[in-house]
């Protein structure tokens, strides 16, 4: 090998190592933004990396990312739920309310069979009936919270003896020294996952949201489709509610008011694209977690909550920006 | 002819509204959002008992769904339907005052229920009736001092950020507090926007934060609850925990031992104030601006002095 040729060997491997880091720092930046907030936080609190913390953490996250894991579906599928926070309102009232009338395993299967009936009713408007998806599900969003005042008359509904009841398993209990809301979220996530990512149904979902033509040229029934994306969502949802009903023993009709944007943050965080047809369950699992690390970061350091709001949204602008970049392969465009 | 008539008319309606104010009076509510909250439904309902049980009042009863532009839709109305009194459970304490104005000079008294309104327009209304949340916290401060012993660091969780109860009750618990027995400290506030699961998790977070927290002061039992179970679910102990508008869910926890104390405010006595108030007006009674009812502390001991909330 002359030296000339070593050279260009030598620079060849060089610019494949360049090549495959920025490879890396575009396709994993959120990877890399979380890492840095965790440093960063860590630096100034020596409580954040605690065990307990951490713990903390997922666990208050495990009921955003419950709920986004489904939603993440509906929107690979190319469409939105914004109805999700008035459903946990209402299958949270639900649940808590029934919990002492009719028992508690009565109680669940009511209230999953009423949040499957809500995601039924999303999916045959958008699925079937073809109509728009932002406009049905936050006609959902104001309908679901009417319904929910109506039905308790505007009372606050508890579980009057909390010691005594196993429901109590879902929001407290440990399972080998796991929280069970950790657990579910993360079983969730990985079935959800491999759904997603190895059956033929989850590349469907993907096909009808990345080419909704091309899609139903190829025989892929794209009305039922879509319609299954909302049961996905609605079952999520009924997951949170359990999760959220146990944690408190008790409802207000508002509790759930707010996650959609909570959710609709950690996905598009996760890097999970609006547009649909592109995504993964597992960067939502991430945009969650940045999402709560973040939170509680900004409440050890001691700054009141609302910078949260602030900080999280700068992230997020930046995270899609980086994202469009990367698309574009350019972090400015220009007219030209 | 045609004169007479109409004086005949006349003479008859003007008879009418005399006979009419002697034996009743119409009063017209128009409230902030019924339906919304345990609290408010039972306002209402306790609001239209009150009034049935006196054969003299004649009520109407107005929801805003706390929407601003629908209350001062409201106000009008009653001013249209000549009203003798309107009570007004303020949407929003500075966006109602030229409602609030065009009734005074329509010659219709005002009584303003429950929230205040802005200092801009006290002088269009008769009089205020409603609970008075800086006592309020000043009472949970001097419960936190008894529970304390004068000595120990607190928390706090307010209400939600910008609303004139949170503020006032937050602003009455630190300053009788910080004058009451300065040796204890409120390590951090942070607010629980009135959300039992919201209050949870930010009681979670201070846990991790602080290895040692003698006190919770809540600006009221449901998000007081909240953090109970926050502390309940991390195994600490000892935590003096005090709220303020006591829920049945406080009362519970008060008669397990595990609650040390709150303020007991009742939206029964709240509605009732707000119509005797304004039946006081109209007998030309001579009502101060700013009627308080009464808002005891109730604590563990004396919690056998009173009925369970209904909400």
């Amino acid at each position: 090998m002359t030296p000339i040729e070593q050279a260009e060997s030598i620079s060849s491997k060089l610019k494949l190592n360049r090549v495959s880091l920025k490879n890396f720092l575009t396709t994993q930046g959120i990877l890399i933004v979380f890492i840095i907030c965790l440093a960063g936080f860590s630096m100034f609190s020596d409580r954040f990396l605690s065990e307990e913390n951490i713990m903390t953490v997922i666990r208050q996250a495990s009921m955003i990312g419950i709920i986004a894991i489904g939603v993440t579906v509906v929107i690979i599928g190319g469409n939105l739920d914004l109805s999700v926070g008035s459903m946990l309102s209402f299958a949270t009232v639900l649940v808590v309310d029934l919990h002492d009338k009719i028992g508690p395993t009565n109680a669940i299967i009511v209230m999953f069979a009423m949040t499957l009936l809500i995601g039924a009713i999303n999916g045959l408007l958008i699925g079937y009936m073809k109509l728009n998806s932002l406009i049905v599900t936050l006609a959902m969003l104001s309908a679901i919270q009417g319904i929910t005042l109506i039905y308790t008359g505007g009372q606050n509904v508890d579980i009057a003896n909390q010691d005594a009841t196993w429901f109590a398993v879902f929001g407290r209990g440990f399972v080998g020294g796991i929280a069970v809301p950790i657990l579910m979220f993360a079983v969730l996530a990985l079935c959800v996952h491999f759904v997603m990512r190895y059956t033929s149904y989850g590349r469907r979902i993907f096909a009808i949201g990345g080419n909704p033509t091309a899609a139903v040229y190829s025989g892929i029934r794209k009305s039922r489709c879509v319609f299954t994306t909302y049961m996905i969502s609605a079952f999520s949802v009924g997951c949170a509610a359990l999760v959220l009903g146990s944690r408190v023993m008790g409802s207000q009709n508002n509790v759930g008011q707010g996650y959609e944007l909570l959710v609709l943050a950690g996905i598009i965080l996760g890097g999970t694209s609006l547009m649909g047809g592109a995504g993964s369950v597992w960067k939502t699992v991430i945009g969650v977690l940045i999402l709560g690390f973040i939170q509680n970061g900004l409440l050890l350091l001691g700054y009141p909550y609302y910078t949260q709001w602030l900080v999280t949204w700068v992230i997020i602008i930046v995270a899609v920006w980086l994202d469009l970049a990367n698309q574009r392969k350019r972090l400015f465009t220009s007219h030209s | 002819m045609f004169s007479k008539i109409a004086l005949s008319v006349g003479i008859a309606s003007v008879m009418a509204f005399n006979v009419a104010a002697a034996e009743t009076v119409r009063i017209g509510i128009t409230q902030n959002n019924v339906g919304v909250d345990s609290y408010q439904t039972t306002y209402e309902k306790a609001f239209i008992e009150a009034a049935n049980a006196d054969e003299n009042v004649e009520v109407v009863v107005l929801d805003a769904g706390g929407d601003v532009a629908r209350q001062i839709g409201q106000m009008q109305d009653l001013i249209q339907q000549r009203v003798d009194a309107i009570i007004i459970w303020p949407t929003n304490g500075q966006a109602v005052i030229p409602a609030v104005r065009q009734a005074k000079s329509a010659g219709i008294p005002v009584i303003v229920t429950n929230s205040k309104i802005a200092d801009a327009g006290m002088d269009f209304i008769a009089a205020f009736s409603g609970p008075d949340n800086i006592r309020q916290g000043a009472y949970s401060a001097e419960m936190m001092c008894d529970a304390l012993d004068n000595k120990g660091q607190i928390v706090q969780i307010a209400g939600q950020p910008g609303y004139t109860t949170a503020i006032e009750r937050a602003k009455g618990f630190e300053d009788r507090l910080a004058e009451a027995c300065p040796e204890v400290k409120i390590l951090e506030t942070q607010p629980g926007d009135w959300n039992r699961e919201k209050a949870q998790r930010t009681m979670e977070n201070f846990l991790t934060k602080y290895d040692h927290i003698d006190g919770v002061y809540a600006g009221d039992d449901n998000m007081g609850v909240g953090a109970l179970n926050a502390a309940k679910a991390a195994n600490r102990d000892g935590i003096i925990f005090i709220g303020a508008t006591n829920f049945a869910v406080g009362y519970e926890a008060m008669e397990r031992g595990e609650y040390y104390g709150s303020v007991y405010q009742s939206p029964v006595d709240d509605a009732r104030a707000a119509l005797q108030t304004a039946l006081d007006v109209l007998a030309g009674k001579d009502v101060p601006k700013l009627n308080y009812f009464d808002t005891p502390k109730i604590t563990r001991d004396t919690l056998s002095q009173f009925d369970k909330p209904v909400f």
